[in-house]
């Protein structure tokens, strides 16, 4: 009896040991607050067939961590965007404004192909919502955007340095599988649809009625104290539902700078031996 | 290994499809004048919704006009080529807008007497002393005893006081006159806010329908659309007269359409300009507009008012110094009111 006794409390002691160890990963959240600028080029035929060009320019905010669950492999990332412009046509005689609001969060896999290579690989979720406006038509002068689809996302991570300063140099892509976007009807006033028809408005997307390509491709510069963001950014949109088509191109440059923090709740922890696992340098 | 090669082959993938397969393809035109006509002649044949009401046929006007362009002629000369074109469609709503001129189809007022002349009614029957708001002007005729209201546009507003003020002056009268002559229309949204002051009930004012494609019959189902009564103002319920002329065009010949159904309401003067379709824009490459009926509007019967909507009472001016068609309609009013006061009590 006092042998299996013995037994009961030398295991309830390790146990007890190991737990103590056993310090869970800090996980710091990377923030990246950027600022974008370029051109613009977009077709929408529900307001005129003409092409139109012009500048754009785009507020974001990229949120990365190493997920809880399995920090060494998974991360999240929250991606909002604000972007507006203003194109003209091409003899630059009519104005068409635009702005748009694009809220994403994903989950992705890494996988480490060498020294400081890695590849990301996941699917994220997102709505977006916005509308172009024509400032010269009479009862169609704007059409409406908005969406909410689930995408394929990847992209390519490396880390390096240059002159003793580190750099982390990323490509990332997204692409919409599926999901469901707002359309009016061929020549459906909004009026019509202010009386109360809203049918055919909704629609399923699909790579071939609503695709979305987002390249991005960035250069975080990690200097003591300070890490800045240079990139650059081609979307490549083009949807047609309802006999409609709609193109939009933009190439944007992008300058922003990026801080890593932490949260260390209320709880007292020895951090001292908890491993750092940073979600992208 | 393998692993890695395929999320690498996915991503490029995704590219490829995305930048061979995503891209929807668009019409484009030369910006020369055989361009700028091949463009015009297919945003109508694509999208104007009268062409197949009217019988036109679009292909052989296009023909016939597209010989008519001097490539080294000015550009004046090249607008009145196109403008002719869409004359043919025979539509008030229809409009080339350049930067030196704007075309018009007015034969659907032009060709017929004018009917109105409003400084006559001003001087002769309103003594220069009436009420003013936005659009409008009202007055009590005391002599006649009928009240009257003339609406220059439905794109001007009116006050909701203003209309109030102006019934409880008039609340005693054998009925009211609503003169649109010469209103050549406006804002949709201010005929549901003037009907709401004549009704006690939701009714139907009537149905809009779309094109749901670029063929001449790709139409969608008429979808039809209610007007409440204003309960929150006074509502005018005796006698109307609406006075119409053939330049009473679009959202005034659409409240001619929706009154005319209620039992209390008559309508004197001339058949009254069409114009049931509402305007959509596109542009030309040489950045020309233009404006064309693109969203038929039927009356509460499902019958599109397009080439206008006859009156009750036909009658026409005489001459400049009576308004044959205001007095018929005092003279209406006063009649009716004196036989509901002969009608035997119960």
């Amino acid at each position: 009896m006092k042998d299996i006794l013995a037994g009961i409390m030398l295991i309830l002691a390790t146990g007890v040991s190991m737990a103590q160890n056993d310090v869970a990963p800090i996980r710091p959240v990377l923030s990246a607050y950027t600022i974008e600028a370029g051109s613009s080029h977009v077709v929408d035929t529900y307001l005129s067939p003409l092409h139109y060009s012009g500048w754009h320019m785009a507020l974001g905010y990229d949120r990365m961590q190493a997920m809880k669950y399995d920090p060494e492999h998974w991360v999240q990332q929250l991606i909002g965007r604000l972007s507006f412009g203003a194109t003209k046509n091409p003899v630059r005689s009519a104005t068409r404004w635009q702005a748009m609001i694009d809220v994403n969060w994903g989950m992705q896999r890494r996988f480490s192909l060498s020294q400081g290579l890695k590849v990301f690989v996941g699917g994220s979720s997102g709505i977006e919502a916005g509308a172009y406006y024509n400032s010269s038509n009479s009862n169609n002068p704007v059409a409406a955007k908005s969406a909410w689809t689930i995408n394929a996302i990847g992209g390519l991570i490396y880390n390096t340095s240059f002159k003793q300063v580190p750099i982390c140099l990323q490509y990332r892509i997204e692409y919409p599988l599926t999901g469901i976007f707002f359309s009016q009807q061929y020549d459906e006033l909004y009026y019509e649809i202010f009386l109360g028809n809203h049918s055919g408005l909704v629609h399923w997307a699909w790579p071939g009625n609503f695709s979305r390509l987002n390249n991005y491709l960035a250069a975080d510069f990690r200097f003591s104290g300070l890490t800045v963001r240079l990139g650059y950014r081609l979307r490549v949109f083009s949807s047609k539902v309802n006999n409609i088509v709609t193109r939009d191109i933009s190439h944007m440059a992008i300058v922003g700078f990026t801080t890593e923090w932490l949260s260390f709740g209320t709880k007292k922890r020895d951090l001292s031996k908890a491993k750092i696992i940073r979600a992208l340098y | 290994m393998k692993k890695i090669q395929g999320i690498l082959g996915f991503i490029v993938g995704i590219i490829l499809s995305a930048v061979f397969g995503g891209c929807h393809s668009v019409d484009n035109w030369n910006n020369d004048y055989y361009g700028n006509f091949d463009a015009l002649w297919t945003i109508i044949d694509e999208h104007y919704c009268f062409l197949e009401y009217k019988d036109i046929d679009w292909v052989e006007t296009g023909k016939r006009y597209r010989s008519l362009i001097d490539p080294e002629a000015d550009e004046k000369e090249f607008f009145k080529v196109c403008s002719a074109m869409l004359d043919e469609l025979k539509d008030g709503h229809t409009n080339l807008i350049s930067w030196f001129d704007v075309s018009y189809y007015r034969k659907w007022w032009s060709d017929y007497p004018q009917d109105f002349d409003l400084r006559l009614i001003q001087e002769k029957y309103l003594g220069f002393d009436y009420l003013s708001s936005g659009g409008m002007i009202a007055k009590l005729m005391e002599e006649e005893n009928v009240g009257y209201i003339y609406y220059s546009s439905f794109a001007a507003g009116f006050g909701e006081s203003f209309l109030d003020n102006a019934f409880l002056s008039m609340k005693d009268s054998d009925g009211l006159i609503i003169d649109i002559r010469d209103n050549g229309g406006g804002d949709l949204t201010n005929v549901e806010k003037l009907v709401g002051r004549f009704i006690n009930e939701k009714i139907l004012a009537g149905y809009i329908q779309h094109k749901t494609g670029p063929g001449h019959n790709d139409f969608s189902e008429p979808y039809p659309f209610h007007y409440e009564p204003n309960l929150l103002h006074v509502r005018w319920l005796k006698p109307i007269v609406i006075l119409s002329n053939r330049s009473t065009f679009s959202a005034a010949n659409n409240f001619v359409s929706i009154m005319k159904q209620l039992p209390y309401v008559t309508v004197i003067g001339a058949t009254t300009g069409g114009g049931s379709g509402m305007p959509f824009s596109s542009e030309l490459p040489n950045g020309w507009s233009v404006r064309f009926s693109g969203s038929p509007v039927f009356d509460s019967e499902k019958k599109l008012t397009e080439y206008g909507i006859a009156p009750d009472y036909p009658v026409t001016n005489d001459d400049y110094e009576t308004d044959t068609i205001l007095e018929t309609a005092i003279k209406y009013l006063n009649f009716l009111a004196s036989e509901n006061k002969q009608e035997p009590q119960e």
